[in-house]
């Protein structure tokens, strides 16, 4: 890791990061001070209309029988399309900076011009990359506290389901952020490797959802990366998905590995 | 010793040649241009030897080290400004300095300092506020600064001004002279002939010729005029070694190849009242270099 090259990165990407993890702090204060508010509403529509049930199992990735509990109002705060979007727009973002962003901007040159080995830069873009999602996390986390301290107290989430969240949200981060990195080692073009990672963040939220409905969706419902990320066995039972979340590291592993080795041996230079 | 050295290097895009079979060698403490038309593959070569691109044959080293697999050891030597600069725009001049001093180790606000007072560059000015010259002098500066062993320029003077471009050729003689390699690719002859003693020109990714100055001179051709004597008789025909270009009357004006001394002992035989020989002139071998399909000799 360089000292020097890591203040560059941060100078760069603090501001969106700091973007983002404000947006999710937001969003989640809101979500937990509006869903339980609701819950008798919400408790009604859900009886009353089969295909509400459905949407949200959909979304859950669980049957939750008959019975919308504080739990699943907890769960959605989590699983909501704007926290989702804000995250994988996070990792998105962040992970097309180099090479992709670099070439596109025309300022690769400049920075291969420097005394640093190829998986140097790699590796202390992708420090940054951890550290800012973390970042983000913790962000979102104090908005969901935040905006659960306004509701009665057998409403609010538990602080260690709430940590077993936070970690199978990161492996999905981490998952996704991989991707984002192969992708943009492939690339001359930023708005290309967005557009790829964009299109399978999609994909994958479509293959989940479809896979409620949709028996060949369900035999390839392991493909969608939201297979592995499930808030509501936490929020409901407190276990840990140590499996899901493994799953989710290793991808992002080997997905951040192929592409830091694309990297270190294609060419490079401005177009 | 020998700074750069590359054996019959090739570098292919897909099925556009970029360079091709380049044998090329650069001694230390010199100042090489390197010359070519736009797309000859300066630019190319260059990218080659920073190692941001493979070699598709052949091999390339710098102090002796691979140019794709010590790239990183050998960049820190290394002083390079792009052909197309882009900087980060959010970043002003200092900032630059301090940046660049992180990622290379070493304190550059000093000797960056100076260079941006002999250049005349704001330090305090973002990038994206700065004219195209002004980007052009901090690049120069950041690659300059760290005082590398070999400085690789893409063409440098672009975006500069004549009293810049001057300031720049002395502070590239001044690191000549104190050691530093200077590389120095143009398309323009006349800046190169004022700086460099030694010259390669590339051509459609070939290497066209590779000699020092002199020896260009030696090579090019002269334009001679001869006045003969009024009343006498001139010459029927020129000797071998001159091209008749005009004949006027009493005045001849030829293009003599190879050494004078052949004219001398000639024009000494003959009824000749006055007799001139120009300076070597470049323009016209570079012009023949640079044309497809002709061999220069």
């Amino acid at each position: 890791m360089n000292r020097g090259l890591l203040a560059k990165a941060l100078r760069e990407s603090w501001p969106g990061t700091l973007l983002f993890g404000a947006g999710l702090a937001l969003v989640e204060a809101i979500l937990a001070f509006v869903l339980p508010r609701f819950q008798d509403q919400i408790s009604i529509l859900w009886s009353q209309v089969p295909f509400i049930q459905y949407l949200f199992q959909a979304l859950l990735g669980a049957d939750v029988g008959g019975r919308l509990g504080t739990e699943v109002l907890t769960c959605i705060a989590w699983l909501h399309p704007a926290v989702l979007a804000l995250v994988w727009g996070h990792a998105t973002v962040h992970c097309t900076r180099v090479p992709a962003g670099e070439v596109d901007r025309g300022t690769v040159d400049v920075l291969l011009g420097m005394p640093l080995s190829r998986w140097q830069i790699y590796r202390t873009e992708a420090v940054l990359w951890l550290a800012s999602g973390i970042a983000i996390l913790l962000m979102g986390a104090a908005g969901n506290i935040l905006g659960s301290l306004a509701v009665a107290g057998v409403l609010r989430p538990d602080p260690r389901r709430l940590a077993g969240v936070i970690a199978n949200l990161f492996g999905l981060y981490f998952a996704v952020g991989g991707l984002a990195w192969l992708v943009s080692a492939l690339s001359d073009r930023r708005g290309w490797a967005m557009g790829v990672v964009f299109a399978f963040v999609l994909g994958s939220f479509l293959l989940n959802y479809l896979a409620h409905f949709w028996s060949l969706a369900d035999h390839l419902s392991f493909l969608s990366v939201l297979h592995y990320y499930r808030p509501l066995p936490i929020f409901r039972d407190g276990a840990w998905p140590v499996r899901d979340i493994a799953v989710l590291f290793a991808s992002g592993t080997t997905l951040w590995t192929a592409g830091g080795l694309i990297f270190a041996r294609r060419n490079l230079s401005t177009l | 010793m020998e700074v750069i050295v590359t054996e019959s290097l090739t570098r292919r895009y897909g099925r556009r040649i970029g360079i091709k079979e380049m044998s090329l060698s650069v001694p230390e403490g010199s100042l090489f241009g390197f010359l070519g038309p736009n797309g000859a593959g300066k630019t190319t070569t260059i990218r080659v030897l920073l190692g941001f691109l493979r070699p598709t044959r052949g091999r390339a080293s710098l102090f002796g080290l691979d140019c794709w697999r010590d790239s990183r050891r050998i960049k820190a030597e290394v002083g390079y400004l792009p052909g197309d600069l882009r900087l980060y725009s959010w970043m002003s001049g200092a900032e630059a300095l301090r940046l660049f001093g992180s990622i290379r180790r070493r304190d550059l606000v000093r000797e960056g300092r100076e260079l941006a007072e002999s250049f005349d560059l704001d330090l305090g000015v973002k990038v994206r506020n700065m004219s195209r010259g002004m980007r052009q002098k901090l690049g120069l500066i950041l690659a300059m600064a760290h005082r590398p062993r070999l400085l690789m320029l893409d063409e440098p003077t672009a975006s500069l001004d004549p009293l810049m471009q001057e300031q720049l050729r002395l502070h590239l003689r001044a690191l000549a002279r104190a050691g530093h390699t200077i590389f120095f690719s143009s398309h323009t002859l006349s800046e190169v002939e004022q700086l460099c003693d030694r010259v390669a020109i590339l051509r459609e990714g070939r290497l066209v010729a590779d000699a020092t100055l002199e020896e260009m001179r030696r090579y090019s051709r002269r334009e001679v005029t001869i006045r003969w004597k009024s009343g006498t008789e001139a010459a029927q025909d020129p000797p071998p070694f001159l091209e008749l270009q005009e004949r006027d009357g009493e005045n001849w004006t030829c293009l003599l190849a190879g050494p004078a001394t052949d004219l001398v002992r000639w024009a000494s035989s003959q009824p000749i009242e006055d007799l001139s020989i120009g300076r070597p002139d470049l323009e016209v071998l570079f012009r023949r270099y640079y044309q497809q399909g002709r061999d220069p000799s």
